[in-house]
């Protein structure tokens, strides 16, 4: 290996003072000896003394207001014991707050029996508003094979994504594990014609087919094998009949 | 009230998950981790909801926090993932290509160009705005890097385990990262200096 490159890999604890004093000479002996070398660490050097001279004021950022107050909401929800869904009310409507409630209240009651198709409707709906408002998809599509390989590859989950659809107004714009709810579900964000529109898959779980309304919003649940599928989207946005047929048609 | 504890020595020990304690002294660390997520992403609304995320997956998770460690690697260790995950999620821009792309950069020679000194850049009246820009120019994990060091003060061990690479490649990313914001605030002068010649 090269002096030069030898002394790069050493320059940061150089700079840093944190070199054995042997090694430190043997830095400094090439540094003399090295004028590229020597402009490097003078480089390395003027940076960290420029950062650490200001670090005091890079940190001092005045906070959003409320930030600190829905902050200790969610350590308050933590210590009686409670779950930390309180800062989510700022977020979201008041009927999805009561969702969200519901379904933290409900969840392990819903995952132990099974049964309720309004509870995991109500869940997954409250999953769907929350990763539409706080994680905003970007507004470009997302392809398919791409999604497919980073849920495979993050979590481990071999699903197919039905991908974009122009001709049925769908485009495929997302795709996350969802945190919330029981933290284990790959969720698909579509754009259906302007409209938000997510599915849900649920493996290793059969359902009779539902078709249910909860806090303003339609979840179709479907089942294929042991899988099942939820499609979540607006009550208002109509009936989607061509995105969700597709959809549908799709993810089998 | 941040100043005082040391990094690497939380002032004493938090109380155990559940408690009073333990929620005060995580919300303790509520604005340097607001001011690192600000400069992660760049975006008040971003740093804001990945602060409030980073507060819940640490109050959620928090049974798996080993009393007596430090508190202050563990909730920026949670941040960083956070961040990554919603990097990923949103875009294929990956810390990768940046790397590639600066590289070439850090690589360039330093050409006929006088250095600045760090104590005349120090002296500008526009040295925050400057600082600022040139630390938000760097690539994401060259950013990270310095600002965990130089500003947080973290060891190399503590952000090689928080970010999840090497050591060697801790001192890599540091290494480019303060040379190219040197280089960045030593041109910024001389360019307005050119300009205002002409």
């Amino acid at each position: 290996m090269s002096d030069c490159r030898r002394t790069a890999d050493r320059l940061t604890p150089y700079v840093d003072e944190a070199l054995p004093p042997a090694e430190r000479a043997d830095v400094e002996h090439h540094l003399t000896a090295c004028p590229p070398c020597r402009v490097s660490a003078e480089q390395e050097q003027g940076g960290r003394t420029v950062l650490r001279e200001r670090a005091e004021q890079l940190r001092h950022e005045s906070l959003p207001p409320g930030l600190r107050t829905r902050c200790a909401a969610i350590a308050r929800q933590h210590t009686r014991g409670a779950s930390a869904a309180v800062w989510r009310t700022r977020l979201l409507p008041a009927s999805l707050a009561v969702a969200l409630v519901l379904f933290t209240a409900f969840t392990v009651v819903m995952l132990a029996t099974q049964r309720s198709n309004t509870l995991l409707a109500a869940q997954l709906t409250a999953d769907h508003a929350k990763c539409f408002r706080v994680f905003p998809p970007p507004d470009r599509d997302l392809d398919a094979r791409v999604a497919e390989e980073r849920l495979s590859s993050q979590y481990g989950w071999d699903i197919h994504v039905p991908p974009s659809s122009a001709r049925d107004g769908v485009r495929l714009v997302s795709a996350r594990r969802c945190l919330y709810g029981d933290g284990r579900v790959p969720h698909l964000l579509y754009d259906a014609d302007g409209h938000p529109l997510s599915l849900f898959v649920i493996e290793g779980v059969a359902r009779p087919d539902a078709d249910v309304t909860t806090f303003g919003h339609r979840s179709r649940i479907w089942s294929r094998g042991p899988t099942t599928f939820v499609l979540v989207s607006p009550a208002s946005a109509g009936d989607l009949t061509r995105a969700v047929s597709y959809v549908r048609q799709a993810a089998q | 009230m941040f100043r005082r504890r040391s990094p690497r020595n939380p002032a004493g020990s938090p109380g155990p998950p559940g408690t009073d304690a333990f929620s005060n002294e995580v919300l303790a660390f509520l604005e340097p981790l607001y001011a690192t997520a600000l400069r992660l992403t760049r975006n008040r609304a971003e740093a804001e909801d990945l602060v409030q995320d980073t507060f819940v997956k640490a109050f959620r998770f928090s049974d798996r926090y080993r009393r007596g460690t430090n508190l202050k690697a563990w909730l920026y260790t949670i941040l960083h993932n956070t961040w990554r995950n919603r990097l990923r999620d949103a875009a294929r821009d990956t810390v990768d290509v940046d790397s590639e792309r600066v590289e070439e950069a850090a690589s360039l020679p330093g050409g006929p160009m006088a250095l600045e000194t760090p104590e005349r850049i120090l002296l500008r009246d526009s040295l925050d705005a400057e600082l600022q820009a040139a630390l938000d120019g760097l690539p994401a994990s060259f950013r990270e890097a310095v600002w965990l060091r130089d500003v947080e003060e973290f060891s190399y061990a503590e952000i090689a385990e928080m970010v999840g690479v090497p050591i060697g490649t801790v001192m890599s990313r540091i290494s480019r990262g303060r040379r190219l914001l040197f280089e960045r605030l030593s041109r910024a002068p001389a360019n307005m200096e050119v300009a205002a010649r002409q």
